[in-house]
């Protein structure tokens, strides 16, 4: 028996799902190769065929229609980073993406990369769960939209399929006067393995009470998830340094419920109380205390 | 597999496994050893080329993943006699090279800075050059020598009194 080991570029997404499926041996897509030519590297994958679907044009569309943002799966952290769509109605995409790597990292790894690795610690998932972003799925048997959180989930379905390729993400386009943040804590400013990061985003109703809010901390979970607590209590309260106290400390909580108590969490429980404070200040315009 | 790309304005044809790197592709088969193996895994930015306008890590870059693209690796850099381009000169000049292993990368890094601000700050700069590691200089030489090429390009551009080209003139082949 002879075994091929090969690659293939695909032209179409058509094709690449053809790729993937026709064949019933380890096939892996490739885009940016940013984490899969590491990993293999260091002898951690193998594959038999991979499929390169960086050329594939439907995979690289950034578009916003009937109030959704389409964001394909071969964008890269560069083009996530300049896009004015992005910038201006995601900036949270923006920030978690310029925050990934080095020029050379952000100009090959793609958006689809980042969440289909899957990292507790990868930079743009806790911004696309923030968003409140799905994404566009093929598998063996079909094709779906899938919540971020759930494509990420570590027990989730969705992690035990032979393959899922992914097409693109929607983004329900944030109302006018939305607010986000997005902060890392990395041990250097480059090249940095997120230590912990939080995405937010946030919004005023006419009488100054939080009408919405979204907090999802990176590196801390392990998948990034709403940290829902957090979230009751912002929402309908009017935006005081007491209530951001309150909101850190609740994240604490809501983080040692979820994770218990680990070796990071006496430095984590602290951060992820600093970052959520920071956030609140920043998106809901307290002055910021030193 | 077969296939062509565009390695320093030349057409290139080869016949390599489907799995190799573009950085084993670079120095292993086309003997071309001024892109450096560092790390391997994207993070010392050493086997830094530039591919399609952008620079990337050629160890993170499968070889068949650049066919029909063009490529500039630092052997497109010299300057028309053969010395030095006017990047490589000014990291001469403001002693940005020791050990000289990150230079290359370092000089690549520097040129898509540069490409994309023609009078960049201190800031840009830096996170422009943030994916190339260099355990020697600490940095600060290698910054400054990047600021004394757009300085020059732009005096080359703007001339002054003396309009004859010398040695600081000479300009990054692309």
């Amino acid at each position: 028996m002879i075994k091929h080991v090969g690659y293939v570029r695909a032209e179409s997404w058509t094709e690449a799902v053809h790729m993937m499926a026709a064949d019933q041996r380890v096939c892996r897509p490739l885009a940016g190769g940013t984490d899969l030519l590491a990993l293999a590297h260091k002898g951690l994958v193998t594959w038999d065929l991979l499929v390169d679907i960086s050329q594939v044009a439907e995979l690289r569309v950034v578009a916003e229609e009937s109030g959704m943002l389409r964001v394909g799966a071969a964008v890269t952290h560069a083009t996530a980073c300049e896009h004015p769509l992005i910038r201006n109605r995601i900036p949270l995409l923006a920030s978690a993406c310029r925050a990934i790597g080095s020029p050379q990292i952000r100009n090959r790894g793609t958006i689809g990369g980042n969440v289909g690795n899957a990292a507790a610690c990868a930079d743009a998932v806790p911004a696309l769960v923030c968003l409140d972003a799905s994404a566009r799925v093929a598998t063996p048997d079909g094709e779906y939209d899938v919540p971020i959180a759930d494509l990420v989930c570590p027990s989730g379905r969705w992690r035990q399929l032979p393959w899922v390729l992914i097409r693109e993400f929607s983004v329900p386009t944030p109302l006018p006067d939305t607010r986000m943040a997005h902060f890392k804590i990395g041990r250097r400013q480059a090249q940095a393995i997120a230590r912990l990061s939080l995405a937010f985003l946030g919004r005023l109703d006419d009488d100054g009470r939080v009408a919405e809010a979204r907090v999802v901390p990176g590196a801390c979970t392990p998948s990034p998830q709403r940290f829902d607590r957090v979230e009751a209590v912002l929402l309908g309260a009017k935006v005081t340094e007491a209530l951001a106290q309150e909101a850190g400390r609740v994240g604490s909580e809501q983080m040692i419920a979820i994770t218990g108590r680990r070796w990071s969490t006496r430095y984590k429980s602290e951060a992820i109380s600093a970052l959520i404070e920071r956030s609140i200040r920043l998106v809901f315009g307290l002055p910021e205390v030193m | 597999m077969v296939f062509t790309f565009y390695l320093n304005a030349q057409p290139v044809t080869v016949d390599v496994p489907p799995d190799i790197t573009l950085l084993a592709l670079l120095r292993e088969h086309l003997g071309l050893t001024g892109t450096k193996c560092g790390c391997g895994v994207g993070e010392c930015g050493a086997c830094s080329i530039i591919l399609d306008g952008e620079v990337v890590n050629s160890c993170l870059v499968l070889a068949p993943q650049v066919a029909g693209r063009s490529l500039l690796t630092i052997e497109g850099f010299s300057g028309v006699d053969g010395g030095p381009g006017d990047l490589q000169q000014a990291f001469i000049d403001a002693g940005a090279v020791q050990c000289g292993f990150c230079t290359p990368g370092m000089i690549l890094a520097a040129a898509a800075v540069l490409a994309k601000h023609p009078h960049p700050t201190r800031r840009e700069i830096a996170d422009g050059l943030a994916g190339n590691l260099c355990r020697c200089t600490g940095y600060q030489q290698i910054i400054e020598a990047v600021q004394l090429a757009a300085r020059r390009r732009t005096e080359v551009a703007e001339p002054s009194e003396q309009a004859v080209p010398d040695a600081e003139s000479r300009t990054w082949k692309n």
